[in-house]
């Protein structure tokens, strides 16, 4: 076993375990044999062309565009009508072109993003477009067979602009078809911007849509859309209702804080009713309509609820969920079985919280159950990247799923070069924790499990103090993982207990070392450590003699690059008495999403590392704490890649 | 000696003050009529709460679009200073590319990361502006920053002295104040 010295100076290659045997072919793919494919010999010859072009022109003091210099189907006649264009310039600030990103001096890898190290960014199990940018999931919904996802898109670059709805289908939530835009920027109330809505299906089986529409003014507004052939299961066409916008900014609330229309529930009095974010001053608020035909609307006195001092609530989410079945809840389902949630992302600190607590449909009003806990100042869905999630109920299978938009943490100069931006999260179930009451449980969807393959199993691995094991593995850059661990219970008792202030992402990271922890995986990890990501628990033991454990994730050493971001995230994960400690881990590169104790406390991390990728990510194992032994059961799968 | 160099550097000190005084004094007097108390007393608010107060006062009082703004304007004034700075260096990215055939690696990364915020950070800052989502804006600017760091170390990555040390810093910080102007939008 090596010493934790590996994990706080991961240069120490030297210090790895030689009970360990590399991967056969580990080190030779590493660097691909130079081997010119046709295809590359052509591109090659294609850029040392255009290199050549490129000075000539540069001496005319007026450096033209270049198409992409990687790019693979480069023809020289192509290259002949760019050199003659210059499309350097629109003529205007606003809006962002996908011609506009074109190499400013020629054909250059750029260190240390190369094209291979950013094809291996994108993904082999979560949800994205073929291209360009997305952002907010919207009006998810599960219609005539299939499940709906419609998300906020900027077709023509990368980066955020202005959004249409893009689409797609699913019959398993893990398998998707792209569909067309199903609604662009054709109108005055929608001319800056289709963003975010939401779905309801009508008693009847219809379907409605409610969104957000910035006017041709930059002012928001309410709007409604629906099917154009309710008999087509796919939703291709969208109408919008001619009577639009169906809800202008109430007095006393900014023409620009009024989005993010919620999937409509039933009121006692059988009308319908929804909830919008806003805000007033710094207080976060959530305004609350009534209607009954989705095109006149009453304003509620007073707001569903409001906390001070969080800013702009945006994407407002509100749902019940039962506090004895494993069943999740239509949204209008209420009554003494029932708790409700609310959560709303936070426009000052881009994170998702919510609350759970007790909705009276009569006053149209929520009150957190712990006021130290609410809206903005609590819990949050996922302690990493996560934002702008919103739920649906799925009555195909009677639960409620959610979804979030994962953005990137790399440059924006990666991004063009990558030519996308942002996934979605691994759908998740929601229910309440029935053990402690006093949060939500969030899990992959089942079907995520369809996509499992090749299995291998480690049983009860002993790792002493300051142990760090790699794991023989065919692959590791799309991995479910699923582990258990155990502390030595004796050395617990016996340790004294110490009035620890623990922070994941103020207590240095999993190379800082306390009696009962860190230990836990580190994924995408390159065999001298010189980049990896763990994600661990720490325990402490308080005065009280009482454990807390912390889950964190750390991005610290994730890359070698230095242009990403590499925070550390986490928080504290409940464990009651009997319970191990259990993490899962779904690795699918350059997105991590590790979920504790059964999905009490959830972090999603985004990871671009230059080293431990294709053949070079490794998955090792480590207790980097100074007293506890621990011992480690682990399943490891590979994910074989969706059909997205 | 040590008394000259003081000296010296006092003179010196003292025609950096004069060129300072006149050209506050330039700004003050041209600015003046055009900017009435009320605004004024924004444009300092605002700056205030920034990470540079002279950078942002120096860059909105050249604005005279600053006179009648809201913070939501003055945003947009320091996002157009970003990008007329990312653009001013591109242009010499460009020139010094042929004069330094050593350094292109470098200056190639620079042009892609500028190209970037030109491009994209920029528009995209402006549209989130313009249409209430500051959010989008702020990140931007914040990517701005970052690629202007990812810059500089393009060269000391490769053991390189960078040409383009002080024009990376002032975008830098010119997209921090602009960022710090946002965030008061959010």
């Amino acid at each position: 076993m090596a010493s934790s010295s590996d994990l706080e100076n991961p240069n120490a290659s030297s210090a790895l375990p030689y009970s360990y045997t590399p991967l056969p072919d580990g080190e030779q793919t590493a660097e691909p044999a130079v081997v010119l494919h046709p295809k590359k010999a052509v591109a090659f010859l294609v850029c040392a062309f255009l290199s050549v072009g490129f000075l000539v022109a540069l001496i005319g003091n007026n450096g033209p565009l270049a198409p992409k210099n990687l790019n693979t189907n480069v023809a020289p006649s192509t290259v002949a009508t760019t050199a003659k264009t210059t499309p350097l310039s629109r003529g205007v600030d606003k809006g962002v072109s996908e011609k506009a990103f074109r190499p400013l001096l020629g054909a250059d890898n750029s260190f240390p993003w190369s094209s291979n190290m950013l094809d291996w960014q994108r993904t082999g199990f979560h949800f994205q477009p073929e291209k360009n940018w997305m952002n907010d999931p919207n009006g998810p919904v599960f219609y005539k067979g299939w499940y709906h996802l419609f998300y906020q898109y900027h077709p023509d670059a990368p980066v955020w602009g202005k959004i249409v709805w893009g689409h797609a289908v699913s019959k398993d939530l893990i398998n998707w078809r792209h569909l067309p835009i199903a609604m662009e920027t054709d109108q005055w109330y929608d001319e800056q911007g289709v963003w975010t809505g939401s779905a309801t299906i009508l008693p009847d089986g219809q379907l409605v849509v409610l969104y957000t529409g910035s006017t041709n003014e930059s002012v928001q507004v309410q709007n409604l859309a629906y099917p154009a052939d309710p008999n087509d299961p796919l939703l291709i066409n969208w109408v919008k209702y001619p009577g639009n916008p169906v809800l202008v900014p109430p007095p006393g609330i900014d023409d620009k804080d009024f989005r993010d229309p919620t999937t409509a529930w039933k009121t006692p009095e059988g009308k319908w009713r929804i909830t919008i974010g806003s805000k007033i001053n710094k207080t976060g608020i959530s305004l609350v309509y009534d209607t009954e035909d989705f095109k006149t609307f009453e304003l509620l006195d007073g707001v569903l609820h409001a906390v001070p001092g969080t800013g702009m609530w945006e994407c407002v989410d509100f749902y019940p969920i039962s506090k004895q079945t494993e069943n999740g809840l239509d949204t209008s389902v209420d009554g003494p079985g029932v708790k409700h949630i609310v959560k709303a992302s936070m426009d000052d600190d881009r994170h998702d919280y919510y609350a759970i607590g007790t909705y009276d449909a009569y006053k149209g009003k929520w009150t957190p159950d712990n006021p130290t806990l609410d809206v903005g100042i609590g819990l949050r869905y996922d302690y990493g990247i996560y934002y702008a999630s919103k739920t649906f109920y799925d009555q195909n299978k009677n639960r409620r799923v959610l979804w979030s938009w994962i953005k990137e943490t790399d440059t924006e100069a990666s991004d063009i070069s990558k030519g996308w931006a942002s996934l979605m999260g691994v759908p998740r179930t929601i229910l309440l924790d029935k053990k402690t009451k006093s949060n939500i449980i969030q899990w992959p969807v089942e079907e995520i499990t369809a996509l499992r393959t090749d299995a291998t199993v480690f049983k009860n691995l002993v790792l002493e103090a300051g142990a760090l094991v790699p794991l023989n593995l065919p692959a590791a850059s799309q991995l479910d993982i699923v582990a258990e661990f155990e502390l030595d219970e004796a050395t617990v008792q016996r340790l004294n207990g110490a009035d620890v202030a623990y922070d994941c992402a103020q207590s240095g990271g999993a190379a800082t070392r306390g009696a009962l922890g860190p230990f836990g995986l580190s994924v995408l990890a390159h065999d001298g450590l010189v980049e990896h990501t763990p994600v661990y628990f720490y325990v402490a033991k308080g005065v009280d003699g009482n454990l807390k454990t912390f889950f964190c994730a750390d991005q610290s050493r994730s890359s070698t690059a230095t242009d990403v971001d590499k925070s550390i995230y986490g928080n504290i994960v409940p464990v009651l008495k009997g319970e191990k400690l259990s993490m899962r881990i779904l690795v699918d590169h350059s997105i991590v999403e590790s979920f504790a104790q059964e999905g009490r406390t959830c972090i999603t991390s985004r990871v671009y590392p230059t080293k431990a990728i294709y053949n070079n990510a490794r998955l090792f194992l480590f207790n980097n704490a100074t007293a506890a032994t621990v011992t480690a059961s682990i399943n490891v799968w590979q994910m074989k890649s969706a059909d997205i | 000696m040590y008394e000259r160099n003081q000296i010296s550097s006092l003179i010196k000190h003292f025609f950096t003050m004069k060129v300072h005084l006149l050209l506050f004094l330039s700004l003050h007097l041209l600015q003046t009529p055009f900017i009435a108390m009320g605004d004024r007393r924004l444009i300092e608010t605002t700056c205030k709460a920034t990470p540079s107060y002279n950078l942002c006062m120096s860059t909105l009082l050249t604005n005279p679009k600053s006179s009648n703004g809201d913070i939501s304007d003055l945003g947009l004034i320091m996002v157009g200073a970003t990008k007329a700075k990312a653009t001013r260096a591109i242009q010499q990215i460009k020139s010094i590319y042929k004069s330094r055939p050593e350094l292109r690696h470098a200056l190639n990364e620079c042009a892609q990361m500028y190209v970037a915020v030109v491009r994209a950070d920029v528009p995209s800052a402006i549209q989130a502006l313009d249409g209430g989502q500051p959010k989008f804006a702020e990140d931007g600017m914040a990517d701005t920053a970052v690629e202007a760091q990812a810059c500089e170390r393009s060269f000391s990555d490769r053991g390189q002295k960078s040409p383009l040390t002080k024009m990376n810093k002032d975008i830098e910080n010119v997209a921090n104040v602009a960022r710090a102007i946002i965030r008061m939008l959010l």
